[in-house]
């Protein structure tokens, strides 16, 4: 619980600290900030862990087929890196590029999203009455 | 890994930045140049380690 004043703590420092170097020097404050991300992001990941595990339980209580597991992990992994390229993207001015990052990491995602709506309507079709 | 990192490039920021300064006040411009570029590669180099070991842990964590 407390890991969240950490990340707080590390963003804070991180902001000042750029803030002190961008006057001297700009492309350092940069780098400052984007270390900063990174060390949260690090920090966040073993949380994760977690909650992949609840929703194995999940996904192996209600017979769903397990191969919707690795589908979800991927595509929690892949919207975890795309947002962090749209910050670096954002970060280092040219946010331009973090939108079309993010359009195509939304893209990719819904392509793998498809087979798990088709699954669940499949599973709903089954209790339904005929 | 946490906060010193940090603090670790933003102290080499700034001695690039005094080193630059001080080696263009004595004249010397190219030393200068070379000096805050070498500082900046220094800096590319930590991050980009940093980045590298993110994307190992995502790629285990994630099962890619």
């Amino acid at each position: 619980m407390e890991i969240i004043f950490k990340i707080l703590a590390i963003a804070l420092i991180t902001s000042i600290a750029s803030l002190i170097v961008r006057p001297v020097r700009n492309d350092f404050a940069v780098m400052i900030a984007l270390t900063g991300g990174v060390v949260i992001l690090v920090m966040v990941l073993s949380y994760l862990t977690g909650i992949f595990d609840t929703i194995k339980n999940v996904i192996d209580t209600t017979g769903v087929s397990s191969g919707l597991y690795s589908l979800i992990l991927k595509i929690v992994g892949i919207g975890y890196l795309v947002e962090f390229t749209a910050g670096v993207c954002s970060e280092t001015g040219n946010s331009g590029l973090g939108d079309k990052v993010l359009l195509g990491g939304k893209v990719i995602i819904m392509v793998m999203a498809l087979p798990i709506v088709t699954s669940i309507l499949q599973i709903i079709m089954e209790i339904l009455p005929k | 890994m946490g906060v010193e990192i940090i603090f670790k490039i933003a102290g080499i920021g700034i001695l690039t930045a005094v080193v630059g300064q001080i080696l263009k006040q004595t004249g010397k411009e190219e030393i200068s140049t070379l000096a805050t570029l070498a500082g900046m590669i220094v800096v590319i180099v930590m991050v980009l380690g940093l980045i590298g070991d993110l994307f190992t842990t995502l790629k285990t964590l994630f099962s890619f």
